[in-house]
């Protein structure tokens, strides 16, 4: 696995992501120390943050069933090795396996936008990926943002401007705002921002209050990169 | 009240489970042992299943059981009362014959180990039907077949159609609004569990009070034997107010295989075995005399129901006392299609009613040459004349008045097309917006806790609109709490029985009994400190020299924090529980208000608008300023999606949904939204409807916006849509041909 997706030089990868031995250096050390040579300041509290979630372990270090295939994910900074069926989808693993039921699905088919996470950076809709396509990824959700109770500035910023009514989108609201701020293609007008973001639909209509929550985040991002 | 927390706009309370990923919603749930099952639809309309070859399903891997109607324990129908707590909207249960009534309608559910194993042996289920090729696919079709039957909520005073013939001005016109799917972003979810005859459910639910009643009838198990639990909702918008069959599906399933199961309801089939808007047709006869009075109101409507049940839209609910006119007639009928059971969708009746009331009154205005603000402000009602009572409190004047001068309709050019701006024709419509108050019973219970906070408890819901944020300020108001001391618990059947969350009604029913708990505590708690062994042993508990403020009690200059009183004593908290009843009938108990949209019309690349709205909207006294103007502007947000995108459509032929997903039922995004959305709160406690003077905010910002938008077309482009959605499509019509070479 050690040749996966060396990904931006974040050095995670030089270890066997299976070996205990990574786990409990993953334990010891923290994964920010780990990330914090290279990538940028969002995602150094992305990976750090699950320290503090206990996500649970990987239970697959045997050796995967017949129509199963081994694969490892790092999701928010740990490594899971895992034994996935072909049709798994990455949302239904990361909810249903890794109990990481903070991505959240609206649809089911691509459309709606409450299942978005980062993959290596780049935010996705988790729902229309199979997860053995995501073998050796770096997967970062909503619950790898904050850094223990430090909220992540996008997350201060929804909760500040009640940038949201039932919830249900926002974990997709936030990881798409995060990754949108930090893409230098998409401009930082209100315009801009609004196409960019309309991959994510709020059936509650809070567009007014998220615009207003990813413009003030993007101050503070700049001031703390 | 300056610095009083009611009216403030502290964040919310959950925000930060919100933020985070930690609030958790009904399929986040996972117990232990927990299978998943998997719906098999029904892809006809009318007819019957005439087998189902499950070979394949059953050698699939991890497969537990398929249930279908010949395979599926014998329960018994909720009599679907909302007065005995046990109503449902579609009575008919899961998989009850081999009857198919609508297309997407459950046929078998499949229970295996994982969710990838159910979904792939649902996937392999076959089934074979006898079709009926007489489904009837939409309200003309329905009509034509059988006719009608007589709904509810009809109104009739002085002789509307025998002063309409020789008024000075009238119209007579029918506007149709498609069939809306409330699509919230959450889809119907339930995970069921059995411990012996003891069932927990935890359910994407707005009213779990509700759905615990009929569980008990389905199932016929004693409630207290039932636990609903829904902490968390991604919202509803009504279609999770009733129990759907899918929840009977998946608990029945539980108990059959003694494990719980996880049943998610599709996208597809949240537009079918879900609830939806109906289809309406309605037809408005409007009179005035010649100086613009309305003399003659006809608002007669027609909306499809389903083979199984009746569900009447009220359409003319809001046409019986928004505008003064002796002669009115209201009347509601229903027609039998091949859908699922229509349901409550946000400001049911009122949303599609206005949308056809004030374009009508729009189209009234202009024919009897008055300005269509001038028009409405010289026919607004003053009292109530359906109920011949008083309102508690209608600001609607005001509303219209405010709203206009912000949006600036004194500068609007009255001639249609004549506004424009480069290439783009600007249109100014405006529209009253209007829904009843409505205040029910509660229970609550707050204890006042030893270690300095307070638990409040009460099973009613918060669906996103902050009633667990409102609950705190109430008791931060009477207790002196900071919000960060009060924990609130809702959405739990264990809870003292608290309303659903629908029709704008949570926020009245609930705060007077969090208030009466409140007090409740606060009196035990004085008991307590003024028994033998009381700081104020031998003071009358009952005395208003007995003051508690801040958290201290305070009597004859000498005060004690209330946790002292409790610790002195080595007690746990004092508890406070109350039972509050719902409104009078003194008054006529109604919110108002009034949207101004401009419209961008860009008739060469067909390119339509909503660039700007302003809207004032009285709903008595706002209790949090942050959550409640969130409240109006989704709900504007909304009413652009039932102007501009929503429909959903079947096929004629067969019955058959076509666009039941959430792309091809266009919900307006981030792009969608107005550059200017201006919402003014006008704030004016309504105290004869409860103490706190709030009447609820979460359905009246999608009153009238449709009719709004309309008007604001027409002034663009003279064509009247009277037909939702207003597709670009229809403003090209009559567009000439480009001639070619």
């Amino acid at each position: 696995m050690s040749d996966h997706h060396n990904n931006e030089g974040l050095g995670v990868e030089t270890f066997d992501a299976r070996s205990p031995s990574r786990r409990r250096f993953l334990k010891t050390m923290g994964a920010s120390s780990l990330a914090a040579a290279t990538a940028p300041a969002w995602a150094q509290i992305a990976q750090a943050g699950q320290q503090q979630k206990e996500p649970v372990e990987p239970r697959d270090d045997g050796a995967p069933a017949e129509g199963e295939q081994q694969i490892q994910l790092t999701v928010n900074g740990v490594a899971h090795t895992l034994n996935v069926k072909p049709n798994a989808v990455l949302l239904d693993v990361l909810r249903d396996r890794l109990m990481l039921t903070g991505t959240k699905k609206g649809c089911d088919q691509g459309q709606c936008g409450a299942c978005t996470l980062l993959v290596n950076d780049t935010a996705i809709n988790s729902c229309l990926s199979l997860a053995v396509s995501h073998d050796g990824d770096e997967i970062t959700t909503i619950e790898g943002l904050s850094q223990g109770d430090e909220l992540h500035p996008v997350q201060v910023a929804f909760w500040a401007h009640d940038a949201y009514q039932c919830g249900y989108c926002t974990s997709g609201q936030i990881m798409s705002a995060v990754a949108i701020l930090n893409d230098d293609n998409i401009g930082s007008d209100d315009a801009s921002v609004r196409e960019a973001m309309s991959g994510n639909i709020c059936r509650c209509g809070a567009y007014k209050n998220i615009l207003a929550a990813v413009q003030d985040a993007r101050g503070k991002m700049e001031g703390a990169s | 009240m300056s610095d009083s927390i009611i009216g403030a706009g502290p964040k919310r309370i959950d925000g930060q489970r919100k933020v985070t990923g930690a609030a958790p919603y009904a399929a986040d749930h996972h117990p232990d042992n927990m299978a998943y099952g998997y719906g098999v639809f029904s892809t006809i309309a009318r007819g019957t299943v005439t087998g189902l070859d499950l070979d394949a399903a059953r050698q699939s891997p991890g497969v537990i059981d398929i249930f279908h109607h010949d395979h599926f324990p014998e329960l018994h129908r909720s009599p679907s009362s909302m007065a005995q707590g046990n109503k449902v909207e579609e009575t008919r249960l899961p998989f009850e014959d081999n009857q198919v009534h609508y297309e997407g309608q459950f046929v078998a559910l499949v229970v295996a180990d994982t969710f990838e194993n159910a979904r792939a042996a649902a996937r392999k289920v076959g089934v074979s039907y006898q079709r009926d090729d007489n489904a009837i696919a939409n309200l003309d079709q329905g009509v034509k077949a059988h006719g009608t039957q007589k709904g509810q909520g009809n109104h009739e005073r002085g002789d509307a159609a025998g002063n309409f013939d020789g008024a000075a001005h009238s119209i007579d016109v029918t506007y149709t609004t498609p069939v809306e799917n409330h699509n919230p972003m959450e889809m119907h979810a339930s995970v069921a569990s059995w411990e012996g005859d003891r069932l927990t459910i935890f359910e994407s639910s707005q009213g779990v009070v509700q759905q615990r009643g009929a569980l008990s009838k389905i199932f016929g198990i004693p409630q207290e034997h039932i636990r609903v639990e829904s902490p968390f909702i991604g919202s509803g918008f009504g279609s999770k107010l009733w129990m759907w069959p899918h929840a009977v599906a998946v608990s029945a399933a539980a108990r059959e295989i003694g494990r719980p199961v996880q049943l998610v309801v599709p996208r597809q089939q949240m537009f079918t075995t879900t609830g939806h808007r109906p289809e309406t047709r309605q037809r408005m006869r409007l009179a005035t005399d010649e100086r613009g009075r309305l003399v003659s109101l006809r608002h007669e409507s027609i909306n499809t129901t389903s083979f199984t049940d009746q569900y009447v839209e009220t359409c003319g609910s809001v046409t019986k006392s928004l505008y003064s006119c002796p002669n009115l007639l209201v009347s509601h009928e229903t027609t039998r299609v091949n859908r699922g059971t229509p349901t409550s969708m946000r400001a049911p009746g009122a949303a599609p009613g206005l949308f056809a009331l004030e374009s009508a009154i729009d189209e009234m205005a202009l024919a009897a040459g008055v300005d269509p603000l001038e028009f409405r402000m010289n026919n607004y009602a003053t009292r109530d004349e359906s109920q011949d009572l008083d309102f508690s409190s209608n600001h609607i004047r005001e509303a219209t008045e405010k709203a206009a001068e912000k949006f600036g309709w004194q500068d609007r050019n009255p001639e249609v097309g004549s506004m424009r701006d480069g290439h783009e024709i600007i249109g100014y419509g405006m529209a009253a917006c209007n829904w009843e108050a409505i205040k029910r019973e509660c229970e609550a219970r707050v204890s006042l806790r030893a270690d300095g906070t307070a638990y409040v408890t009460c099973a009613t819901q918060d669906i996103g609109t902050g009633t667990y944020t409102i609950i705190a300020q109430t008791v931060s108001e009477l207790t002196g709490l900071p919000l960060e001391k009060i924990t609130v618990r809702l959405g739990d059947t264990s809870y003292p029985k608290g309303p659903i969350s629908g029709g704008s009604w949570t926020t009245a029913t609930t705060l007077p009994a969090i208030a009466a708990a409140t007090r409740e505590a606060i009196k035990e708690l004085k008991g307590y400190a003024t028994g033998e062994k009381g700081d104020f042993a031998g003071v009358d508990s009952d005395s208003d020299s007995l003051t508690f403020e801040n958290g201290q009690l305070t009597h004859d200059g000498q005060s004690v924090d209330y946790v002292d009183v409790l610790k002195g004593q080595k007690l746990a908290s004092a508890d406070g529980h109350a039972h509050t009843q719902g409104a009078d009938d003194k008054y006529s108990y109604r919110s108002f208000g009034a949207h101004f949209v401009e419209v961008r019309w860009d008739p060469g690349i067909s390119n339509l608008r909503v660039s700007r709205v302003v809207s004032a909207i009285d709903v008595g006294r706002v209790i949090n300023s942050m959550t409640a103007r969130n409240q109006v502007e989704g709900a504007i947000v909304m009413g652009l999606g039932m102007a501009h995108f929503e429909a959903t459509e079947y096929d004629a032929r067969n019955g058959r949904p076509v666009n039941n997903n959430y792309a091809e039922y266009v919900v307006p995004v981030h792009a969608d939204q107005p550059p200017e959305v201006d919402v003014i709160l006008l704030d004016y406690p309504d105290l004869a409807f409860n103490e706190f003077g709030a009447r609820g905010i979460g359905e009246i910002g999608i009153t009238g916006m449709a009719a709004a938008v309309a008007n604001a077309v027409y002034h663009a482009t003279g064509k009247r849509i009277r037909d939702l959605p207003i597709f670009k499509e229809k403003l090209m019509e009559n567009v000439p041909e480009v001639q070619s070479a």
